[in-house]
């Protein structure tokens, strides 16, 4: 016995190349085995048509390293289909559930920005604010204009006050009339006077 | 082009969006040191100031300039020895565990990944001979794999620098190596011999299905490059390979418990180190 040179690669027997058929692992996916739950959720990873699937066993998943595997599946997935699914999520009362849609909506720039418009136009002011966190991820030559329009029109203080902190990252001089309205709006607000000074800044080093 | 002007805001900014990527974290005494080398990465790329380059960080880079960014951050040199409590922490800790769930005269694998020019494998293949007394009851099979094929080549032929065999102990470089012309040293073909190389992409499945019972996982230094996604799903092929119970070492800077819930953390006296459960509740 001692150091030997490795002459095969060590199979584990009977679990190399399992039947990826879509069936078996969809079946797999709301099995009773957590394992095997989280094994069929990353072997859909390379599975476009489990998309749909994969998005609606994440909200009755309750296994976290299982709806972290289905959230790596389907931020490599993409897709309208996953981003459709997802966005509902966004209204969820589940927090788990809805950090987890925020989380794969930010790995998915190219499929979510179609939807931005739509998101910053919901009533719901919370769901506004996860569209800023989510936009904050993405590189999109519309971001200074969603947060200029959210600074000029949205009704609610956090949502302009999400818009305006993460101006202070962005800013550039295109951004100073917009932010100097929302100071007007909310004139009664010392944080939003303070964000906006923050802004400014940040807009003039630019 | 003028030395890049980095305010306190500009520091303060730059180290969050460092840590949100790498969970490296700098503290206030360390920022002569950033602001040089930030300053340094900023002319590089061509960027007028540190917005600019902020920016290209932030929403445009496609990963180049990250990558030469924590080069010059890190400490990314490999040498024989590197970090070697973890080394004393596999004989001392891990594979005294890992024995104890062996019949004697099994196999135990232990996988180096990305292996580079051949430093760290080797350097397991010399401690294991020179400081594992169970060594003689197992058979080890150290597994070696990087992405880069002339990493691998150069690690196959086993030509090192005496800068890269600096911290071996004097015995050790005598025993097991070749003095060569150029102030170089070879690795003797006996333990050359003992390591298997090959190419593998960690966030590839086609590459990775394969690698089964594993029970120990060096894998230092190389997370810090990847994104979120590619660093889960690095992670989750890790502990797909890792046989229940096995240990994965890190580099000092990573940690698995920002990327993953699936391993435990063990506390050994030479290290921290994740551990794969040796069973999961059904």
């Amino acid at each position: 016995m001692a150091l030997r040179k490795a002459t095969t690669i060590p199979l584990q027997s009977g679990a190399a190349d399992e039947s990826s058929a879509l069936e078996s692992l969809v079946r797999q996916l709301s099995g009773p085995d957590v394992e095997e739950r989280r094994h069929a959720a990353r072997n859909l990873a390379n599975r476009p048509d489990a998309a749909a699937v994969l998005v609606s066993r994440l909200a009755q998943e309750t296994e976290p390293d299982v709806r972290e595997a289905i959230a790596t599946s389907l931020s490599a997935i993409g897709g309208r289909e996953a981003v459709e699914g997802l966005i509902p999520y966004l209204s969820s009362d589940d927090a788990a559930l809805r950090n987890t849609a925020i989380e794969i909506l930010q790995h998915l720039p190219a499929d979510v920005a179609s939807h931005v418009d739509g998101l910053l136009a919901n009533p719901d002011p919370d769901l506004r604010i996860f569209a800023v966190n989510i936009i904050e991820a993405l590189s999109h030559p519309r971001l200074e204009t969603w947060l200029s329009d959210i600074l000029r029109n949205d009704p609610h203080v956090n949502v302009v006050g999400a818009a305006l902190n993460l101006l202070s990252e962005i800013a550039t001089a295109a951004v100073l009339p917009a932010v100097e309205q929302a100071r007007q709006r909310f004139a009664g607000e010392p944080y939003i006077d303070f964000a906006c000074r923050a802004v400014e800044k940040r807009a003039r080093e630019s | 082009m003028p030395e890049p002007c980095i305010s306190d805001v500009d520091f303060t900014m730059f180290r969050e969006l460092f840590y949100r990527k790498t969970g490296i974290w700098f503290e206030d005494g360390k920022r002569y040191f950033v602001d040089r080398r930030l300053s340094e990465r900023i002319l590089a790329s061509g960027k007028g100031s540190f917005r600019q380059y902020y920016q290209k960080l932030r929403w445009s880079d496609n990963g180049a300039e990250w990558q030469a960014l924590i080069n010059a951050l890190t400490v990314n040199e490999t040498y024989f020895f590197r970090e070697v409590h973890q080394f004393e922490c596999l004989v001392n800790s891990m594979l005294e565990e890992i024995a104890q769930h062996k019949t004697p005269g099994g196999v135990i694998r232990i996988w180096s990944i990305p292996s580079s020019s051949g430093e760290e494998p080797y350097s397991l293949a010399i401690y294991l001979l020179e400081k594992w007394r169970k060594l003689s009851e197992f058979d080890v099979e150290i597994l070696a794999s990087d992405i880069d094929t002339e990493a691998l080549e150069r690690a196959r032929a086993g030509v090192y620098s005496a800068r890269s065999v600096q911290y071996l102990p004097k015995e050790y470089l005598l025993k097991y190596f070749t003095p060569l012309p150029g102030d170089q040293y070879q690795l003797n073909e006996e333990i050359r011999g003992t390591v298997a190389f090959s190419r593998i992409n960690l966030v590839d499945p086609q590459d990775t299905g394969m690698f089964q019972n594993i029970d120990v996982v060096f894998c230092r230094n190389l997370l810090i490059y990847f994104d979120d996604i590619s660093r889960r799903r690095a992670a989750e092929t890790l502990y797909d390979a890792l046989a229940p119970g096995g240990f994965i070492c890190l580099g000092h800077s990573e940690s698995m418990s920002r990327i993953s819930s699936l391993f435990t953390l063990r506390r050994f006296p030479e290290a921290i180190v994740y551990q794969k459960p040796i069973r999961r509740a059904p």
